[in-house]
C-alpha cells in the first residue's frame, strides 16, 4: 500500500491523533501536504511543540520534517513517560497538548507526570474542566482510574501564565472492552464558573445566567463559584464556564466556553446552556467531543467486539476522517447498526479490539 | 461507483465511511440526502455540480469542521439554540425524574 513501509495520510487535518494512532499502533506514518496549498505552507508551532513533547515522552522515535514543513515522517518509538515539564507555545492553549497525551499515558512504561505551561482556557480547545470532568471519566470507563489533572495557576489568553500537572498512575496493558448500548439518564448537572483578575462578581453573573435556562429541565443544578486571586491567577484577566451533564452510570457530557472582549456574562452563561441542551440531545452515551477518546480506546481494546451506542448526529465529518485514519494505520473497520428500537434512530458502533498489549507490561 | 442514477438509493453509512474517493462531507451529505428528502434533485450525482454544491451550501459548516484539532464541537447560533430549547420539554426523557413514566423506558 504505502511505499518504504509507511502509512501515507494528507493533509493537516487530525494531525496529533494520527502522531498517536501511530505511536500506539507502532506503525511509521508519513503525513503529506500540510497545508500545502496556504500562503503560509506547513506545521504550525504549536504542532512542532506537540511533535517535541512526543519526543520527550517517548524513547527511540524520529521525526523527520521537510525544508518546506509540508511533510512528515514519524517512526513511533515506545511510550516511556516520566516527569517533564512542557512549555506550550502561546498559540494553543494546554489543553491541545494535555489531550493527546490522554491517549498515550495509560500505555507507558513509567508514570507520566508533565507539567505544562501556558494559556489555560482557549475558545476552541480543552480547558481543564473539559478535560477533568468531561475526558477523565471516559478513561475511567475503560480502566484507566488513577489519573488526575492539578491546577496549579490559571492562565487567562492572551499572556496566560497558567500551569496544570497531570499525573496518570495507571498502567495497564489494554483498555476494557465496552459494551454501552443504553443511553443513559441524566441525574444532575453541575459547573464550574471561573475567574482570573477580573471582579468575582462575573463569576455569579455567569452562574445565575446559566440557571435560568436550566431550572426548566427539572434537575438538580449546581454550579460552583472558583474565583483566582493573586500570582495563581495568570497574567491576564479573563471567566470562563463548564456546564456537565452527569449521570449515575458515571457518563458525562459537557461544554465548555470563556467570555471573550466585550462579551457579557449572563448571555454567554445562558447561550452555554442552550448548547449543553443541544449536546445532550445531540449525545448518546458519549458527547462529541468525547467520541474519538473512546473510539481509539475501543480500538486498541482486547480482541473483543467493543459496543458504543452513538447517535446519527455524532456521525460528522470528524467522526469519518478519525475512522478513516484508523483503518489506515490500524487496518480495522468499525461497523454501524441501527438499534433495534422502533423510536429511535441512533446506531451501534461495533468495533473489535487490535488486541493491543502495552509492550512494556509484561504478562505473566 | 455504483451511486449513479438511481435517487432514492439509500447510502449505507458503514459503507460511504470508507469510501476512500467520497470526501467526508460528502459522505454525510449523501447519507443524510438518503435518507431526507433528496430536494436538491438528480444533478447531484455529477462530478462538477457536486464541487460547486459544497462550495456554495455546505461552506459555513464545512469550514466549521474543517479544522478537525478543534476541540470543541460545531453548535448553531445562539439564536436558533435559543428557539430550538425554547422548552425543554423534548429533553424530559433523558433525565432522571421524568415525569412521564411511560416515556423512560425507552431512555
Amino acid at each position: 500500500m504505502a511505499p518504504g513501509n509507511y502509512v501515507v495520510l494528507q493533509g493537516a487535518r487530525n494531525f496529533r491523533l494520527r502522531i498517536v494512532l501511530s505511536t500506539l499502533s507502532g506503525r511509521p506514518i508519513k503525513v503529506e501536504k500540510i497545508r500545502s496549498e496556504d500562503l503560509n505552507p506547513g506545521l504550525r508551532d504549536h504542532e512542532v511543540s506537540f511533535l517535541r513533547l512526543m519526543e520527550a515522552m517517548t524513547n527511540g522515535s524520529s521525526i523527520e520534517i521537510s525544508y518546506t514543513g509540508t511533510t512528515v515522517i514519524y517512526r513511533p518509538g515506545i511510550i516511556t513517560g516520566g516527569s517533564y515539564t512542557h512549555n506550550c507555545p502561546a498559540g494553543k492553549p494546554v489543553g491541545y497538548f494535555v489531550e493527546p497525551m490522554l491517549y498515550l499515558a495509560p500505555f507507558s512504561k513509567k508514570k507520566f507526570s508533565i507539567l505544562f505551561r501556558g494559556i489555560t482556557a482557549s475558545h476552541t480547545d480543552a480547558g481543564i474542566e473539559a478535560i477533568k470532568w468531561g475526558l477523565l471519566p471516559v478513561m475511567e470507563k475503560f480502566g484507566v482510574r488513577e489519573c488526575a489533572l492539578h491546577t496549579l495557576k490559571r492562565g487567562s489568553p492572551p499572556l496566560g501564565g497558567g500551569e496544570v500537572h497531570l499525573i496518570v498512575d495507571s498502567l495497564i496493558a489494554q483498555p476494557i472492552t465496552i459494551h454501552a448500548l443504553e443511553t443513559p439518564l441524566i441525574s444532575s448537572i453541575r459547573g464550574v464558573a471561573y475567574s482570573t483578575r477580573v471582579s468575582p462578581s462575573i463569576v455569579n453573573r455567569m452562574v445565575d445566567g446559566a440557571k435560568k435556562v436550566l431550572k426548566d429541565v427539572g434537575c438538580e443544578v449546581n454550579i460552583t463559584a472558583d474565583v483566582w486571586r493573586g500570582d495563581n491567577s495568570g497574567k491576564s484577566p479573563g471567566w470562563g464556564l463548564t456546564l456537565v451533564a452527569e449521570n449515575k452510570q458515571g457518563w458525562r457530557y459537557f461544554v465548555e466556553d470563556i467570555g471573550g472582549p466585550g462579551a457579557i456574562p449572563e448571555d454567554m452563561a445562558c447561550g452555554l446552556a442552550y448548547q449543553l441542551l443541544e449536546e445532550i440531545s445531540k449525545s448518546s452515551v458519549v458527547g462529541r467531543s468525547q467520541l474519538p477518546l473512546a473510539m481509539v480506546f475501543m480500538v486498541i481494546g482486547k480482541e473483543d467486539i467493543g459496543r458504543l451506542r452513538i447517535t446519527k448526529d455524532q456521525v460528522d465529518e470528524r467522526f469519518i476522517g478519525l475512522l478513516r485514519d484508523i483503518k489506515h494505520v490500524f487496518g480495522i473497520e468499525a461497523i454501524l447498526k441501527p438499534v433495534n428500537e422502533t423510536n429511535s434512530d441512533d446506531l451501534i458502533l461495533t468495533i473489535k479490539g487490535i488486541g493491543f498489549t502495552n509492550t512494556n507490561k509484561k504478562i505473566a | 461507483l455504483n451511486g449513479n442514477g438511481s435517487l432514492a438509493r439509500k447510502w449505507d453509512i458503514g459503507k460511504l465511511i470508507y469510501m476512500e474517493n467520497i470526501n467526508p462531507s460528502d459522505c454525510i451529505k449523501r447519507w443524510r440526502g438518503g435518507e431526507e428528502a433528496l430536494s436538491e434533485g438528480g444533478d447531484e450525482e455529477e462530478d462538477g455540480d457536486f464541487f460547486k454544491k459544497s462550495d456554495v451550501s455546505k461552506s459555513s459548516s464545512a469550514s466549521d469542521e474543517d479544522d478537525l484539532e478543534k476541540f470543541k464541537p460545531h453548535f448553531d447560533t445562539f439564536n436558533n439554540l435559543v428557539a430550538k430549547w425554547n422548552s425543554a420539554e423534548g429533553l424530559r426523557r433523558r433525565f432522571i425524574g421524568a415525569p412521564k413514566v411511560s416515556d423512560v423506558d425507552q431512555g
